[in-house]
């Protein structure tokens, strides 16, 4: 049955359409091949297998139904950070990103549709990830007799829509709070850090065992179990056992969504609209100047180039979020490093290095693949040296300035490891830094995220570097603490595939015209 | 470096991309002259360009700039010379007064002589009031005006354009073409490209006219004429293409 023209039905088929061809199925560039799409079909039998042994887990354990309530509810409030990531992403590349509001919103088609089938696409493109996660437990449990389970497609479907309308309400509160060029930074570095929550969540328990008054903590986490939010009676886990099928948190959780749904594009459509004016008018937005035309002229080309790499790297909002992601995984090794006690300093050493020589990598690509004028530059009479040398020194100083705090700490407390930390960070970022410089190739700043598909030699280049230079911080303070001949033997395979890995890109490197 | 010395002088220039593109390209443009190379699509004009301004290495052939081997020394011949391409050179992320300054630090010019010159220049193309916005939200007719004025900032004594009117309104144009006119007036030398015959019938001293990267005719528009059945320079140049 083919939907009318025009109709909301019509709107939503479009919607998916693009939800589909920009999936990372296709790896968002195109639409997915007959290949990629057998892959994940594949991987979503797969899922039936692990999810079989996960259930029969449960049973042999005879885990009863509360308990499965609240593992799934867990698991599902996990998911609606993670959902919620999607969906800030979602509303900002539907308000900001995707070129077709325009052509929308000067057809005859009501703006209420318009923004009623956008949100409903938001929502579609935050569950789809779920739904093939969950939806094979559900089937598994059918077979094995627990048709409740089958309640997971609605629970995911409504917990989606509820995200994705707080999303968009979040959106568009803070266009008119900030304006669109903020909201569009804000918006993508709370997306960012919505996705690492998960990762601080896992970290509070290694927080607290390495803690002095780490009983107490256990002793106060045991009450909250008991009495507290994570009582079984909470109502934090409605969501879990709406999931397993119990009619009451199904029904208020289907009624929540439509209520939340059927208000936000009541209440809100309007100024949906007015936040795409915004939108469309943000990039003319001009402060204007007390003094009148400032010039900043450097007398150094080395520092006219960091300058203008730098003003580039904080004006573009992936970038921030990528930087600000660094610093929310850096975190719980900086709660570790300066709240004193017991130090795992091999950790830590390896956890600086792989987060530097990460962060570098991007913003190397950054800085030296996507330059946008690569022609002003050749054209020019500047030294290519000096170029490159400025380019590299932009591109390192980020991550070296951002350890730099921590690393002094660490050689204040332990003086030999922070030593050697801060030689593994240093060849961690110049290594990264390098291995851009010498095989990366010319690309779209747009195509930051995909840079690892576009350049594979650069991409497993980096991530050997990464590794072995993360590998040889462990084994080196390993070594120092007293660990055997294995750290020994570590540290020597980790530096012979570090500079190994750095040989070879200096053989490839590409050789400017 | 004398005064006789050509501000342009390419021999023999060739390069291929599976097909010849500039074929045996011979060219001298004199000091002070506005040039158009003109020609049809695909005739060689921007690879001729690109290969002046070292953005292409040639596979054979010599190009001097204002008396300087390009290929012996890339820097010297580079600092006199600016090219401004069909597609902006722009930062969307950088602001007018921060792209002037990038490109002032690229041809190493001090502060203080870039300072006014960058002034000068957003005035002169009514940016001025623009100076503080992202380039990103620029018009097309901006954009060519701030690149315009990248290229102008180290006051070269050589300017190349390829297509430097396209998509620019009325009154973009004319300003372009006005300091086009003021840069040759003060002894600047000019080569541009343009699909805009009458740009050339008006500004240019002399016209060269190339197709399949050979030169096929070369003169003022007078002595093109002569060589033709006359009239306006589309006439000249589609007789001329067509008889090639």
């Amino acid at each position: 049955m083919k939907s009318a023209p025009g109709s909301a039905l019509w709107l939503l088929g479009h919607e998916l359409r693009l939800a589909w061809y920009g999936s990372s199925l296709g790896g968002g560039k195109r639409r997915p091949g007959v290949v990629s799409m057998l892959v994940w079909v594949l991987a979503w039998v797969a899922m039936h297998g692990i999810a079989f042994a996960l259930l029969h887990i449960l049973r042999r354990d005879g885990v009863d139904d509360t308990l499965a309530g609240m593992l799934v509810g867990g698991v599902l409030l996990v998911s609606a950070t993670f959902m919620l990531s999607n969906a800030l992403k979602a509303c900002v590349l539907a308000l900001f990103e995707r070129g077709d509001l325009d052509l929308l919103l000067s057809s005859p088609l009501p703006s209420r549709s318009i923004f009623s089938v956008r949100l409903l696409g938001v929502a579609a493109s935050s569950a789809a990830l779920f739904l093939f996660v969950f939806t094979p437990f559900a089937h598994v449990a059918l077979f094995m007799g627990r048709p409740g389970w089958l309640a997971i497609y609605p629970a995911v479907a409504a917990l989606a829509l509820v995200v994705a309308c707080a999303a968009m309400l979040l959106t568009l509160l803070l266009v008119r709070l900030l304006g669109a060029r903020r909201t569009r930074v804000l918006a993508q570095v709370l997306a960012a850090v919505a996705g690492a929550l998960l990762f601080l969540l896992s970290q509070v328990g290694n927080l607290v065992s390495h803690d002095g008054r780490g009983a107490q903590a256990q002793h106060a986490a045991q009450a909250l179990l008991h009495n507290g939010l994570f009582a079984p009676a909470s109502p934090l886990w409605l969501p879990g056992r709406a999931a397993l099928g119990e009619a009451v948190p199904l029904l208020g959780l289907v009624a929540l969504a439509l209520a939340a749904y059927l208000l936000t594009v009541g209440r809100t459509h309007r100024f949906f609209v007015h936040g795409l004016q915004q939108a469309a008018g943000m990039d003319r937005v001009a402060r204007k100047p007390a003094g009148g035309v400032r010039f900043r002229f450097r007398s150094s080309l080395f520092d006219t180039i960091v300058a203008k790499e730098w003003r580039l790297i904080a004006r573009d909002p992936h970038l921030i979020s990528q930087v600000l992601l660094q610093l929310v995984y850096l975190a719980p090794l900086l709660i570790l490093i300066l709240r004193g006690g017991e130090v795992p300093e091999p950790a830590i050493g390896a956890g600086l290095s792989l987060l530097c020589s990460s962060l570098t990598g991007g913003l190397a690509w950054i800085v030296i693949s996507a330059e946008d004028a690569p022609d002003l530059l050749r054209s020019s009479p500047a030294a290519a040296r000096t170029i490159r040398l400025a380019k590299l020194a932009a591109a390192t100083m980020p991550a070296l300035l951002i350890v730099a705090l921590p690393l002094l700490w660490l050689i204040v407390r332990a003086p030999l490891a922070g030593l050697l930390v801060a030689f593994t960070v240093t060849g961690a970022v110049l290594s990264s830094g390098l291995i851009v410089l010498w095989v990366g190739r010319p690309a779209a700043r747009s195509n930051f995220k995909a840079r690892g598909k576009e350049n594979f030699q650069c991409t497993v280049m980096e991530l050997l570097t990464t590794l072995s230079w993360g590998a040889l911080a462990w084994a080196l303070v390993s070594l120092i603490a007293g660990a055997g001949d294995w750290a020994l033997a570590m540290a020597a395979a980790a530096l012979a595939v570090a500079l190994g890995a750095l040989l070879l890109a200096w053989l490839l490197r590409r050789r400017a015209v | 470096m004398t005064n006789a010395t050509p501000a342009l002088q390419l021999r023999a220039l060739r390069k291929h991309f599976g097909r010849p593109a500039v074929d045996g390209l011979d060219l001298t443009v004199q000091r002070g002259e506005l040039y158009a190379l003109l020609g049809p699509n695909g005739a060689g004009k921007t690879t001729t360009l690109r290969m002046v301004t070292g953005l292409l290495a040639p596979d054979e052939g010599q190009v001097e700039v204002l008396g300087v081997d390009l290929a012996r020394d890339p820097a010297a011949a580079k600092r006199h010379m600016a090219y401004l391409p069909d597609d902006p050179m722009l930062y969307g992320k950088l602001k007018p007064t921060e792209y002037l300054e990038f490109v002032a630090g690229l041809w190493g010019l001090r502060p203080e002589e870039a300072e006014p010159r960058g002034r000068r220049l957003l005035d002169w193309l009514d940016l001025s009031k623009h100076a503080h916005e992202l380039t990103e939200g620029f018009s097309r007719g901006m954009k060519q005006k701030l690149a315009l004025a990248g290229a102008l900032i180290h006051e070269p004594q050589l300017l190349i354009l390829d297509e430097p009117l396209t998509g620019l309104d009325a009154a973009a144009a004319r300003q372009v073409k006005d300091l086009l006119l003021s840069h040759v007036a003060g002894g600047g030398t000019v080569i541009l490209t343009t699909h805009i015959l009458e740009v050339a019938e008006r500004l240019a001293q002399r016209i060269g006219i190339i197709r399949q990267g050979r030169l096929i005719a070369e003169g003022t528009l007078a002595e093109l004429r002569e060589r033709t059945l006359g009239g306006s320079l589309e006439d000249v140049f589609l007789q001329l293409t067509e008889q090639a």
